[in-house]
């Protein structure tokens, strides 16, 4: 018989990743318009805290989380990313998030060790 | 007499070389272009794969990861953050900020070492 055990699962998982993003950055800029003065704090606090998800959940991986903030006053971003990794076990989660000044995207990079 | 060797163990992100590696990319797809909507997506995806190659090139032991932001100059804000859960000993990244009259490029690389 055989014993079919996938263990704890040690690949990226998309949907998980995102959720975290996702709640990090409604709790840090929520409800707020855009404000120079705090703008710095923001990206921080969105970065840590998903970070700190993101290794709570115990899977050896390396993490990378970045995160752009843009007011919106009609300018063009283009952002691009290549990676050189492991197919089978690598990945990434980027979330667009927007409000009425300002958008914001955040993009998590998973390395299996 | 000893001689230096760096072993697998000791091994360090070079950040110099991966800046000069990324500025001359940068120059050359960008160098004295203006910002233009219609070329900025061939640009960035430039930009990250000519980085990329010649990350790849150096022949270490490292998965890198490129992006690339390249922002019209119209007096709006951008602010950026990145955070990273590694192994700071032998990971490493590199920053690098390029601008002309109409843009402005970011070109971020993250490199970490393949434990064998």
């Amino acid at each position: 018989m055989d014993d079919f055990q996938s263990g704890e699962e040690t690949s990226f998982v998309v949907d998980e990743v995102s959720n975290i993003i996702k709640e990090a950055i409604e709790t840090a800029i929520g409800g707020n318009a855009y404000q120079h003065s705090r703008v710095n704090q923001w990206t921080t606090s969105v970065v840590e805290q998903t970070l700190s998800q993101l290794t709570k959940l115990g899977k050896p991986f390396k993490y990378i989380v970045t995160c752009v903030i843009m007011q919106k006053n009609g300018a063009g971003l283009h952002t691009a990313s290549s990676c050189f990794w492991d197919n089978s076990s690598d990945g990434n989660c980027t979330v667009r998030w927007e409000n009425k000044t300002m958008y914001c995207i955040v993009s998590a990079f998973g390395l299996a060790i | 007499m000893e001689e230096f060797h760096p072993h697998n163990d000791e091994m360090i992100f070079n950040a110099d070389e991966a800046h000069n590696i990324v500025k001359e990319c940068i120059e050359g797809v960008l160098g004295k272009a203006d910002y233009n909507h219609n070329k900025v997506n061939q640009w960035t995806a430039a930009i990250v794969e000519q980085s990329l190659t010649h990350l790849v090139k150096l022949g270490k032991t490292y998965k890198y990861i490129v992006t690339c932001a390249v922002m019209q100059r119209s007096g709006a804000g951008l602010h950026t953050a990145s955070s990273c859960f590694w192994d700071t000993t032998t990971d490493g990244t590199c920053t690098v900020r390029w601008e002309n009259r109409t843009m402005n490029c970011i070109v971020n690389v993250f490199a970490v070492a393949i434990i064998l």
